[in-house]
């Protein structure tokens, strides 16, 4: 330690209360940073991890036209895609769906609903359809023409289970067609606008309605580790490259530029709280100085150059501002993992809010380890910013007027 | 030694207040200082003594003149190299709160060898020597608010030493002693002029310390009036 920094970390000390309530600030505004920042780590884990375990899949296979223009005549042959993508290293499950969008009506009005065809046992493992059933069983037997709908879109059309609907939409041919169908179950995922506009049937009934025989439109595929991704969908665009292949990145875009964009905006909000305890840093530090005008009036008249006294005042700021962190991050640290473990319960924001927005009530934050280092920086950038103006002043003391204090 | 100048200042003035009503601070002085002085520099309060000495000392700057400091002028220096000037060829003494609060007797006076950059077994050669010839070896550790203010001037006399400058400025070093310990002070002073050369430049205007002076120079109204050997004052 140079008697420059032994000499700057006495004059913290001295007026302890002060300095004590600085760090202790800092800390807190350190520890709320870090939160939101495990927060948002926590929801968009989650987002993430309902898109692909709940929602599309990893990969999905089209018709290259098929997202482009939902007609039921762009499709895929079913049983060679399915069965050559299920022997593939790395995938866990596939599913084939079949596709379509109509309007859904009953006697109190009507709703515009993606249709979707699907094997109840395959769906299981790609949306886990089955496991998000409020109402009624999945896909009984005992129905004939069985339909499993969102709970938002049965609120909204005050549908109940064995209420009847009728669903209408164009087949291959573009002729309309219609069909009764009856609730059987109801559903309640964490996105409620999906759940708003997706309603399920029973693969082979809808691909008869619209005269698709065994083809399909989509596959969706899992697989066993995300890492996996990129390489298993080139691997797949080789092997069709008839069909359309895309990530989970391309069919929810939405989600991966939330990724990106809360990444901005927590440092955008990290830095945001630094500005604010800059204010209190730099005013201390300026007080501090006023009080030793005479103190450093003489340290100059000695012999004491301006490097020097910069670097006096800088690390007096960078002590008091970087004393408080480890605080706060053990603090953080320790919080965030009890979080992590029972879960955040947040819907006392609105549990219709966060559902609107396709988040889940419960969160489980994550200490945010790869943020750390930015953390670190904005936080040594504080210390240096908010040492400047302190310095500056103190610089332009003049020896002479300071020792007549 | 003696007999070589260290302080050879001619036509200085420092004008306060230009703008308004002006005040001739130091008003044309001429100072000339051999090494091994120990000289007062007395005079009324305003008279100027702390001007003209921060103006030997190159912390403030002269309005006119020139200051010779072992031949080197110093007004004409920038104010980098003047604080690096100071740090090497002069030593200072103030009148009171001398020591950084912070550091104790032995940091205080380390801190100008620091500053320098002297080696570290240099340093605590010349920290026990000093701290000997101030006669406090055993308050090396004290903080400066556990010294007396008798004490706490001496280690600002040591600190002064610290750099071996070519002369020490004081501004009323006893100014705020009690006679004992400004005695003390004197003593010290004295001594490490005698033994040790130092040459010494002070002011004051207590008739007990100007007594013990080689050689006074009177300051009225920034202007040099007398410039004599003390003279004695026996009580009538
Ligand atoms: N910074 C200043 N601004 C204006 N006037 C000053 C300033 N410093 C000193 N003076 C004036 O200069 C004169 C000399 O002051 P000073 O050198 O402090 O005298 P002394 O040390 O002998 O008491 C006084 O009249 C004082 O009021
Ligand atoms: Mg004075």
């Amino acid at each position: 330690m140079t008697m420059l920094m032994r000499m700057a970390w006495r004059n913290i000390w001295r007026n302890k209360g002060r300095s004590l309530v600085i760090m202790a600030s800092i800390a807190l505004g350190l520890m709320a940073g870090i939160s939101i920042l495990a927060l948002y780590k926590g929801m968009i884990h989650a987002k993430v991890r309902t898109v692909i375990d709940r929602e599309s899949g990893h990969i999905q296979l089209h018709h290259p036209h098929f997202r482009d223009d939902q007609h039921p005549a762009y499709t895929i042959a079913d049983t060679l895609a399915l069965n050559q993508i299920r022997q593939q290293p790395g995938v866990q499950a596939a599913a084939a769906r079949v596709v379509t969008a109509g309007m859904l009506t009953t006697t109190s009005g009507s709703a515009g609903v993606n249709i979707y065809g699907i094997d109840p046992a395959d769906e299981q493992a790609i949306s886990k359809l089955d496991k998000k059933i409020r109402e009624g069983s999945y896909f009984d037997t005992q129905t004939r023409h069985p339909i499993v709908i969102g709970k938002k879109l049965a609120d909204k059309m005050k549908l109940k289970l064995k209420s009847k609907v009728v669903l209408t939409f164009v087949d291959t041919a573009n002729t309309m067609v219609a069909a009764a169908f009856r609730v059987v179950a109801i559903y309640e995922s964490d996105n409620a606008p999906f759940d708003e506009r997706t309603v399920y049937l029973l693969r082979a009934q809808l691909s008869g309605l619209l005269s698709t025989g065994r083809q399909i439109h989509e596959l969706a595929v899992i697989l066993h580790r995300d890492e996996e991704l990129d390489a298993t969908a080139s691997a797949f665009s080789a092997m069709f490259p008839d069909l359309r292949v895309e990530t989970w990145k391309e069919i929810s875009p939405e989600t991966d530029l939330m990724v990106s964009t809360t990444d901005q905006y927590s440092y955008i909000i990290l830095v945001i709280i630094m500005l604010a305890l800059a204010f209190g840093i730099v005013n201390t530090m300026l007080m501090a100085i006023l009080e030793r005008t005479r103190e450093i009036g003489m340290l100059v008249a000695l012999g004491m150059n301006k490097l020097r006294l910069f670097l006096l005042i800088l690390y007096e700021t960078i002590f008091l501002t970087l004393l408080g962190s480890p605080v706060a991050l053990i603090c953080s640290f320790l919080l965030i993992r009890y979080f992590n473990r029972h879960g955040l319960d947040l819907s006392g924001f609105g549990q219709e809010m966060m559902k609107q927005f396709g988040f889940q009530n419960l969160v489980y934050p994550e200490f945010p380890w790869d943020k750390l280092a930015g953390l670190v920086m904005i936080v040594a950038a504080t210390a240096i910013l908010s040492g400047l103006l302190p310095a500056l002043r103190a610089l332009n003391l003049k020896p002479t007027e300071a020792l007549r204090k | 030694m003696n007999g070589k100048t260290v302080i050879d200042a001619h036509n200085i003035s420092k004008v306060y207040n230009r703008e308004t009503i002006p005040v001739y601070a130091v008003n044309n002085v001429h100072v000339h200082l051999e090494r091994g002085e120990f000289t007062a520099l007395v005079g009324p309060s305003g008279s100027g003594k702390t001007t003209l000495l921060n103006l030997i000392g190159g912390l403030d700057r002269a309005d006119s003149g020139e200051i010779l400091v072992n031949g080197i002028d110093i007004t004409k220096l920038s104010g980098s190299k003047l604080i690096d000037f100071r740090l090497h060829n002069i030593g200072f003494v103030f009148q009171s709160f001398n020591l950084i609060p912070v550091l104790t007797a032995r940091e205080n006076v380390e801190l100008i060898m620091h500053l320098q950059r002297m080696p570290r077994a240099a340093r605590d050669q010349r920290v026990k020597q000093l701290f000997d010839e101030i006669q406090l070896s055993d308050k090396l550790n004290s903080r400066p608010a556990e010294l007396s203010g008798g004490q706490q001037q001496r280690v600002a006399v040591a600190r002064a030493l610290a750099s071996k400058p070519q002369f020490v400025l004081a501004d009323e070093p006893t100014a705020n002693l009690d006679s004992k310990s400004a005695a003390n002070l004197l003593d010290i002073m004295l001594r490490l002029n005698q033994e040790e050369q130092i040459t010494f430049l002070f002011s004051t205007h207590d008739q007990r310390v100007i007594e013990r002076a080689r050689r006074v120079i009177t300051l009225v109204d920034g202007k040099i009036t007398s410039d004599t050997a003390p003279v004695k004052v026996t009580s009538t």
